[in-house]
């Protein structure tokens, strides 16, 4: 055996090696994670509202209920806007500097770091906005990562309107249908399963962001309430809960483990963590599910 | 493309989407920098990037500690992830088999579905031990000869070396997948005439697979670049806040990312302290929009 092949063999088997890592850390990290956990996972933790507790912790049941609602009002709040963009760029704009430009600003818009998004919404919608959004509060922290995940569910959006095949609505422009109905009767169903996975992917995101929400949602011990109250400071007096009130998220409730380590256990913050990853691995499988849904039909 | 419609209000509807889209992000972008201008104006561009001292009551703000933090991290942090990453995309295209490929494919999306505030448990109260009791301490009396590795850190590990390993964790995903689909791109011709010529499997990958989807592979880089530099929860938990600029692998730093989310929520309503935290936004946010740019010249996917 000579030089060239012994070269060739450590090569393969480094990148064997890396590939062994990336699993091996893969393992150690999701094994500590539930080993960690377990001594706090309990019904009663999940599910009962953390108010019902002395201090932080002891429950997570607030932030579970406040994640659910947080990830699927921004998805509610990003999707038209970001399917309706995709649409447009991909059927109705003529490729051109402008449609380059919108581009570049999605694309800037998507590598944005998570907390300049949340000084902004700190700024924008916590201070400057309060009368109307009720300061740290469900509405502003749903704006906040609408923005965020807009530009996630646009690409793919965007990406499945490419996968539309042309002779579908080549054959539908022959029949006579105008471009609306081209688009409303062909080209959305034939690309729906591709956008869905993006609103679901946009949802997950949402689901695990931490920096944003802290800046803009706040932290509350208390389950979500659904009524209207009087409120001095807000506009028209009123409060709308839950959407003018602070809202738990179970990122915040990992965080605390971090900032409050006398009150919240490390097993605690792993069981939110636990939880956590939980509720974005439903949501990836879901994912899966409308991929593999498309693949058969 | 323009066929005749009959109806308009689609279009229209469409594209206000794509207005209010970019309304949004232009609106975004100014605010930052609108409120970042009062403290560039103040303290000058070059002085504020260069000067060392950050003191609120004195009114003068200089982002060489965060910055150089910010830096350092970044470029260990890549130092860990590429080789790791590249290697692995290498095995998953030329040598796993497709039953292999699609048993780690949803595997290692696993790990971007970690979110990373869990990252930062996990290194804090998983990984920091093991640094600061085995790993800092045996690569300190083996490396120590070398200014780099020279004085562990804290006992729970907290520092530049704990903070890259974790954001190098975070960043292979984006890596790998990348640049296993720009190998993956590269034309079968091209191999072929690689192994007519004679040259070995890995004479072929390192001679013209690699070279071939360079573009690829550099912009996986640029990507995981950005991911780590504007990466917040995990590095505030693992990263410290040492008002110095890391210079060795076990010290701790400060980073851009830790400095705003440490102090906006005190200086919110008060306008120059406020408006120097918008500034060291401003120029996360301007080096990320450049890196976009720079993606987009070398031609990858973003």
């Amino acid at each position: 055996m000579n030089m060239r092949h012994l070269k060739g063999k450590f090569f393969i088997s480094l990148s064997y090696l890396c590939a062994i890592f990336v699993l091996l850390a893969l393992v150690f990290i999701l094994g500590n994670i539930t080993i960690k956990a377990l001594p706090s996972l309990n019904m009663h933790f999940i599910f009962t509202s953390e108010s019902n507790e002395p201090g932080y912790g002891g429950a997570i049941g607030n932030a579970v209920v406040g994640t659910i609602i947080i990830s699927l009002f921004s998805t509610l709040l990003a999707t038209p806007v970001a399917v309706g963009t995709a649409i447009y760029l991909k059927r109705y704009a003529n490729e051109g500097p402008l449609v380059r430009i919108f581009r570049f600003m999605i694309d800037v818009l998507s590598g944005t770091p998570s907390i300049v998004l949340g000084v902004f919404g700190l700024m924008l919608l916590v201070f400057v906005m309060r009368e109307i959004t009720g300061g740290f509060s469900l509405i502003s922290g749903s704006i906040a990562l609408a923005i965020l995940i807009l530009p996630v569910i646009e690409r793919a959006s965007e990406e499945a309107i490419d996968r539309v095949h042309r002779d579908l609505e080549d054959a539908s422009y022959a029949l006579g249908a105008t471009k609306w109905d081209t688009i409303k009767h062909i080209t959305i169903p034939s690309a729906l399963s591709g956008i869905l996975t993006g609103i679901v992917l946009g949802t997950g995101r949402a689901a695990e962001e931490s920096a944003v929400v802290i800046l803009t949602a706040g932290y509350t011990q208390f389950f979500p309430e659904y009524k209207v109250a009087a409120s001095e400071k807000l506009l028209f007096g009123i409060k709308v809960y839950p959407f003018q009130d602070l809202v738990a998220t179970l990122p915040l409730a990992v965080y605390h483990s971090f900032e409050f380590p006398h009150l919240v256990s490390v097993s605690e913050g792993f069981a939110a963590a636990f939880v956590l990853i939980f509720i974005v691995m439903i949501i990836n499988a879901v994912t899966r599910l409308i991929v593999w849904r498309r693949r058969i039909g | 493309m323009s066929r005749k419609s009959k109806s308009l209000t689609p279009e229209y509807v469409f594209s206000s989407c794509t207005v209010l889209t970019a309304l949004v992000t232009l609106y975004f972008i100014g605010f930052i920098f609108y409120f970042a201008y009062p403290t560039f104006a103040s303290q000058g561009f070059i002085n504020f990037i260069t000067g060392s001292e950050w003191n609120y009551s004195e009114n003068i703000y200089g982002i060489r500690i965060f910055l150089g933090g910010t830096v350092v991290l970044t470029l260990v942090t890549l130092m860990l992830a590429v080789p790791v990453g590249v290697f692995t995309g290498v095995f998953l295209s030329e040598f796993a088999s497709p039953r292999v490929v699609s048993i780690m494919r949803p595997l290692i999306e696993l790990l971007v579905g970690i979110p990373s505030v869990v990252y930062g448990v996990f290194g804090l109260f998983v990984l920091g031990p093991i640094f600061g009791s085995y790993v800092a301490p045996i690569t300190v009396s083996i490396l120590g000869f070398l200014p780099f590795f020279q004085d562990a850190g804290s006992e729970r590990g907290v520092g530049l070396a704990l903070a890259s390993t974790v954001l190098a964790i975070m960043i292979l995903p984006t890596i790998i997948s990348i640049s296993e689909d720009s190998i993956r791109s590269v034309k079968r011709e091209y191999r072929e005439a690689s192994f007519a010529l004679g040259a070995t499997h890995w004479e072929t990958i390192s001679n013209v697979v690699l070279p071939a989807s360079s573009k690829g592979i550099l912009s996986a880089v640029v990507l995981g670049m950005m991911r780590a530099m504007g990466e917040t929860m995990a590095v505030v938990m693992l990263f410290g806040s040492a008002k110095q600029i890391p210079t060795t692998f076990f010290s701790s730093g400060y980073a851009m990312t830790s400095k705003i989310l440490n102090d906006i929520g005190l200086h919110i309503a008060e306008e120059t302290s406020r408006s120097a935290l918008f500034a060291v936004a401003a120029v996360l946010f301007a080096t990320e929009i450049l890196f976009v740019g720079l993606a987009r010249v070398i031609g990858g996917k973003l």
